[in-house]
């Protein structure tokens, strides 16, 4: 079993729209939504959820017993997630990292880690595949947990059911979701786009994906709008040797076909179409060869 | 020496405007520094530190670099000690005791300073590693600037963030540029504003993302309007949404090759098409009118 | 000798799961009394290093080998330390791996199948709040 994760970098490069219509290609698969916190692909798949499952994240700390006031706790946390501990103790969750160091130094264990639901996962069929995706609830930890619970998830389904291609549509940025997105695949698709911010989260990409030594593919999403930093790109490509795998033309019907959930590989008109249909030609020889 | 100022330098705008967007790419960056840029006098901090770009745009004169540094623990082997109570207590298995070995994982550290609690006396030290930067400077014409940088790889986000807290000040108008996603990195980021604007696409991907940021926001009860970028690649629902809940469409930027050529080559919309000024100015008089009520 | 299996399922007849920190099960063979017995890999959705915790875990149940697809490069490192033999790029039922091993048919693998990034710089854990 082979696996692809789709990544970007920067958000909004066209990523979803290479990932969805790769699954409308490929067979024998299985998709996976690892942008957690934004997902979108269950949007355009339109499938039908056949299992959902709580997700219970990482633990953080809350008082749970009579505080004394000594300031043990605060004096102690790293992350500047206790306050006001003589007084009227408040503990942060949005900076609590779970350390578990208040709960061993309170002298009257007041503070208790405690784990909460922070999502759900889900595992559906779509007219293409299987598809597992998750939701992280609004203003949730994004720790990369949930993704890996999913990629488990998708494993899971593909050693089971025999399939060959796992087609992930990574989380964008280089944070730990993107690492968990990561992890222990074969190949990685960086989609990136000619301009100054583009270019830059690219490259922060490609680091993230050297130090796991995945091979490493580029594709070039609406290239002909900016010919200079294509060719920026197409260097850098070179000099490092990445393999720039396709060039996307700019194409304004593309996010129309998106919001009409429609795939513009079935557009023969569409170059932009055309270029995904042969970049998918390209992996599949990577993906279905043993 | 009087100054010759050509903008009008907003009386009593001490409020901290957040600009976010559920969805990525949907041109968060874009409005911030055009806001900036329009009222021209501001501290504009860029929150999303994993991938930050406001830079590019601004092109700030840096002037202060302060590393950000965590502890990690060192384990002094020679000495035999038993490091088991340290490996049970992590939470993170950055630190294995198998046999009489100690094994540590420097990159699942969150430096927590739990093992020099729990490890055996004196066996146990600590290092300094840094994980990023804070840069501070200022971009013409008037904008005190400051951005965070995580090196990729390590997971604390939260903490660059807390670091640009620090700076954070309500003695003139403060726009922050905040992370993509409703996660925390963007709850953090919004947490100490007064309003924020809402940046979203005409597609169902942007409306269902921003239907999860005004929950997010709901929740901090901090008011938002919402700002449509590249109108008409898509469709109407996210207006529609906004008319049928009374949300605030306060401003739609029509979807323009020009544009996006003009974006790539890292050039500002007001660059493009000075009239713009004057619309990002109302704005932010716009959203001072709200938050005052 | 006590040896653990990464497994797909609950049986002999399971196969080897390629995942060694994130399979389901791991079936323990004792090569002395030819019994085995399977028990849930309770560190799969780990906060970041399963395969690490996984490790230990096995170290702490005294198996002396291991035999997985991919053993990664943090595993390898605890395994290495705690002196457990590593059999990995193992395929097949966890039967046939069994017969294999007890024919010595089995290589040991001397280095970790991707390289470890320890201390060259950024790091790559899978979990822990941000």
């Amino acid at each position: 079993m082979k696996q692809l994760t789709i990544i970007s970098g920067k958000g909004g490069t066209g990523k979803t729209t290479v990932a969805s219509n790769f699954i409308k290609l490929a067979r024998d698969h299985v998709a996976v939504d690892c942008d957690v916190d934004a997902a979108n692909l269950h949007i355009l798949l339109d499938p039908d959820i056949k299992k959902k499952e709580e997700f219970i994240g990482g633990a953080v700390a809350g008082v749970t017993g009579e505080c004394i006031n000594c300031g043990k706790c605060e004096e102690a946390c790293r992350f500047g997630a206790i306050s006001d501990s003589e007084t009227d103790i408040k503990i942060d969750t949005l900076k609590c990292e779970g350390c578990g160091v208040c709960e061993y130094i309170c002298p009257v264990d007041a503070i208790e880690l405690k784990t909460e639901g922070q999502g759900y996962c889900y595992i559906s069929e779509s007219k293409f595949c299987t598809l597992v995706h998750a939701r992280l609830n609004p203003g949730a930890e994004n720790s990369g947990m949930l993704v890996a619970k999913v990629r488990n998830d998708a494993e899971d389904i593909a050693n089971k059911y025999n399939k060959k291609v796992l087609i992930i549509d990574g989380a964008p940025g280089i944070g730990c979701p993107v690492i968990a997105s990561l992890n222990g695949v074969d190949y990685t698709l960086i989609v990136t786009e000619p301009t100054i911010s583009g270019i830059s989260d690219f490259v922060k990409a490609f680091e993230l994906t050297k130090f796991f030594d995945i091979k490493t593919f580029v594709c070039i999403n609406k290239y002909d709008l900016n010919l200079d930093n294509t060719d920026k790109i197409s260097n850098f490509c070179d000099k490092n040797k990445i393999e720039l795998i396709g060039k996307v033309p700019y194409d304004d019907k593309v996010p129309a076909y998106l919001s009409n959930k429609k795939f513009v590989i079935d557009d023969s008109e569409s170059k932009a179409g055309k270029e995904i249909i042969a970049m998918w030609e390209a992996f599949s020889g990577y993906l279905y060869s043993s | 020496m009087e100054l010759d100022l050509e903008w009008e330098q907003e009386v009593g705008s001490k409020l901290i405007v957040s600009i976010a967007s559920g969805k990525g790419g949907t041109g968060k960056t874009t409005i911030a520094v055009n806001l900036a840029l329009s009222v021209g006098y501001c501290q504009f901090m860029d929150y999303d530190v994993e991938a930050p770009n406001a830079s590019f745009f601004l092109k700030p004169d840096i002037k202060h670099v302060k590393k950000v540094t965590i502890k990690h623990p060192y384990f002094l082997k020679e000495t035999g000690a038993d490091f088991s109570k340290c490996a049970e207590f992590c939470h993170y298995n950055s630190v294995v005791a198998v046999g009489s070995e100690v094994v540590f994982f420097p990159e699942l550290c969150h430096g927590c300073g739990g093992c020099l609690l729990v490890g055996p006396e004196r066996a146990v030290r600590e290092k300094d590693i840094t994980i990023g930067e804070i840069k501070k400077g200022s971009a013409k014409p008037m904008i005190d600037f400051f951005m965070g940088n995580l090196k990729p790889g390590y997971m604390r986000t939260i903490s660059i963030q807390s670091e640009l807290d620090k700076s954070l000040e309500r003695s003139e108008l403060v726009l922050i540029d905040c992370p993509p996603g409703n996660s925390c990195p963007m709850v953090f980021a919004v947490k100490d504003s007064d309003y924020c604007i809402l940046v979203t696409e005409p597609t169902p991907y942007g409306l269902n993302d921003l239907l999860i940021s005004i929950e997010v926001l709901k929740n901090m009860n901090i008011p938002y309007g919402v700002i449509i970028n590249r109108d008409g690649i898509g469709n109407d629902e996210v207006e529609k949404h906004c008319i049928r809940n009374n949300i605030k469409i306060l401003l739609k930027i029509p979807n323009d090759r020009g544009i996006a050529e003009s974006y790539s080559r890292g050039e500002t919309l007001i660059e493009y098409d000075e009239s713009w000024k004057t619309k990002f100015k109302g704005m932010i008089s716009e959203i001072e009118g709200v938050v005052k009520r | 000798m006590r040896v653990a299996i990464s497994s797909s399922g609950t049986s002999l007849d399971s196969n080897v799961d390629p995942r060694f920190g994130r399979c389901p099960y791991y079936i323990i063979y004792d090569t002395k009394t030819d019994s085995s017995e399977h028990i849930e890999n309770e560190s799969r959705q780990a906060m970041g290093g399963a395969g690490i915790q996984a490790s230990q875990f096995l170290a702490n149940k005294k198996v002396e080998a291991v035999i997985a697809g991919n053993i990664g490069p943090n595993a390898y490192r605890v395994l290495s330390a705690a002196s457990i033999k590593i059999y990995s790029g193992v395929t097949g039922t966890v039967k046939d791996a069994i017969e294999k091993l007890k024919k010595d048919e089995l290589k040991e693998t001397l280095a970790p199948n991707v390289q470890s990034h320890f201390g060259t710089g950024p790091g790559m854990g899978t979990g822990g709040r941000q």
